[in-house]
């Protein structure tokens, strides 16, 4: 799948390096060095991104270690194997209506910054 | 040792026993259906072994875990060690690499295997497993049962193929997103699964056979698919009528640009 | 350093085919195919074979002194792959078939020509395996050229991942 070029460069913000990369028909966002919102331990890490709906939800956003952060959360996904590296996600649902990819890596770090 | 000891599998080739001792063999999860599955291969005689479980002993596995007994209950014997110990209970000179953890953890020894066995718990362990499969070349046969309903219960499981370049698990209808969906929103609340011992020895048996057709070819089928549904209650096991019905020669989900490690593509 | 390869059922069988094709006037036929470089545990390193690259009947030069010779064209083509499959460590390897049974040994030929071919290779693919492999009727072989390395190394097995299983193991050292 491919992105508005203006997609692109402006997810690029939030992350030291951004890649595409494909695993079993489905394309991931892989987000190097992601900055995490403050509060949250450790600061940064990698992160994978799922625009497409996946394993129940609309999108998905995975990272690299299991974050602490002001909230408890539900780290429904532990160890998961995607493009031969281990992920972790906690159970959040971004509903918006046609975001922008921006939009949607802030849906998700959202997560971590409010309460429900 | 006798050379009488494999005769009565001489029907499977005149190579067979070298090409049965050649091959490299995984077997990931070493409960009720994998103790089985790891016997079976022993008594064939392969020979490479890379096997995963992180799991001990407890006395709810004893009704279905082949090798396991009492004393191994109240000490917490590692499955891996069980399985290992049936291994070179029959094969003193086997190449066993054996991972107290989740193959996730140890992914490099599963690459070098030529088949895999998936033994697990999940849709979501089986997809994964299957992508590894399909990366580095390696034919994937999955088991599973489980228990359903009431009045009676039913008792279903599966044998599935899935070889590099032919049907994947999505292909045949197997693996679905609407199951992965289900599976995760139910994630935590999964609780104790029903499980016996004879649907596994079924299960087992079934996907051994397979294996050693695989590296033999005995039955000249040139099988490199297939779904097979175990009805516990009917003591059957047929082809899959999702499977049947389904049109798919061959499958869009992997491809020669998804072998070897992921390509990263910088934006 | 323990190397080992990989290719599907029908990637060999798709070579086999090819190399077992009479030539008009070559002795014997010619290919190569690509392979991505991936790892195992510690130093192995697994080659996955992935694509077979046939040289057309008019890239050989009639040369009676061996048993194929291919021209310039069919090396820039090689290259080609190699420039292409950068982004996935993906480097070539030249393959030809022994018409005999049991464990392939290269000619004091193919010890003499084909290595010759494996810095232009590398020069190409850095980060790239590239190498030899040599087919005979029921059994494989291949010597690697590793990225940086100006020897090649002996793989220690082939496995063809088809029905059935075929895992070609090295029984004779270079």
């Amino acid at each position: 799948m491919e992105y508005p070029k203006e997609q692109i460069e402006d997810l690029k913000r939030y992350c030291k390096k951004l890649s595409a990369v494909t695993e079993g028909g489905v394309t991931f966002l892989y987000l190097e060095g992601l900055r995490l919102p403050a509060g949250c331990q450790p600061a940064e890490c990698d992160a994978l991104l799922c625009p497409e709906p996946k394993d129940g939800y609309p999108s998905r956003l995975y990272f690299s270690s299991q974050i602490q952060g002001p909230y408890t959360r539900n780290w429904n996904v532990s160890n998961a194997r995607i493009v031969e590296r281990n992920w972790f996600a906690f159970s959040w649902r971004v509903e918006m209506a046609n975001p922008t990819l921006s939009q949607l890596l802030i849906g998700h770090l959202n997560g971590f910054v409010k309460e429900k | 040792m006798s050379s009488d000891r494999y005769s009565r599998q001489s029907f499977l080739g005149l190579d067979s026993q070298d090409l049965i001792s050649k091959c490299t063999i995984a077997v990931v999860g070493l409960g009720g259906g994998g103790s089985h599955v790891v016997q079976q291969l022993a008594h064939i005689r392969f020979q490479r072994y890379v096997i995963y479980d992180y799991d001990v002993v407890e006395e709810s596995n004893l009704n279905r875990l082949v090798g396991a007994t009492l004393s191994d209950s109240f000490a917490e014997t590692p499955k891996l060690h069980l399985a290992k110990m049936t291994i070179f209970g029959l094969q003193r000179e086997a190449r066993v690499r054996g991972f107290s953890s989740k193959w996730q953890e140890n992914p490099e020894p599963l690459r070098e295997c030529q088949i895999v066995i998936g033994c697990v718990d999940s849709y979501k362990a089986r997809q994964e497993l299957e992508i590894a499969c399909r990366r580095y070349l390696m034919h994937y046969i999955d088991i599973g049962m489980d228990v359903h309903g009431k009045d009676p219960p039913v008792i279903g499981g599966q044998v599935i193929l899935s070889s590099p370049g032919s049907l994947c698990m999505k292909c045949m209808g197997f693996l679905t997103d609407e199951t992965l969906a289900r599976e995760a929103a139910r994630y935590g609340n999964a609780g104790a699964r029903p499980q016996v011992i004879w649907p596994n020895g079924v299960l087992a048996s079934t996907a051994v056979g397979l294996a050693v057709d695989l590296v033999t070819n005995w039955t000249r089928s040139d099988r490199i698919y297939a779904w097979l549904v175990y009805t516990g209650n009917e003591n059957t096991v047929r082809e899959s009528h999702t499977l049947r019905n389904r049109q798919a020669t061959s499958c869009p989900h992997f491809s020669n640009a998804d072998l070897g490690d992921p390509v990263f593509r910088e934006l | 350093m323990s190397i080992q390869f990989k290719l599907s059922g029908a990637l060999y069988r798709e070579i086999m085919r090819d190399l077992e094709r009479p030539h008009r006037f070559a002795a014997e036929r010619v290919g190569f195919v690509s392979g991505r470089l991936s790892s195992l545990t510690g130093s192995a390193k697994l080659i996955l074979l992935t694509r077979y690259h046939s040289i057309p009947d008019e890239y050989y030069i009639d040369d009676p002194h061996v048993g194929a010779r291919i021209n310039s064209e069919a090396i820039t083509r090689a290259m080609h792959a190699v420039y292409h499959g950068r982004s996935t460590r993906e480097g070539i390897f030249h393959v030809h078939l022994h018409q005999h049974r049991g464990e392939p040994r290269p000619s004091p030929t193919d010890w003499r020509e084909i290595p010759k071919m494996m810095p232009g290779f590398q020069a190409v693919g850095p980060q790239a395996a590239h190498g030899m492999i040599l087919l005979s009727a029921d059994h494989a072989a291949a010597w690697v050229w590793l990225p940086g390395q100006g020897e090649p190394t002996t793989s220690g097995s082939i496995s063809v991942i088809g029905v059935p299983i075929r895992v070609f193991e090295r029984e004779v050292l270079r």
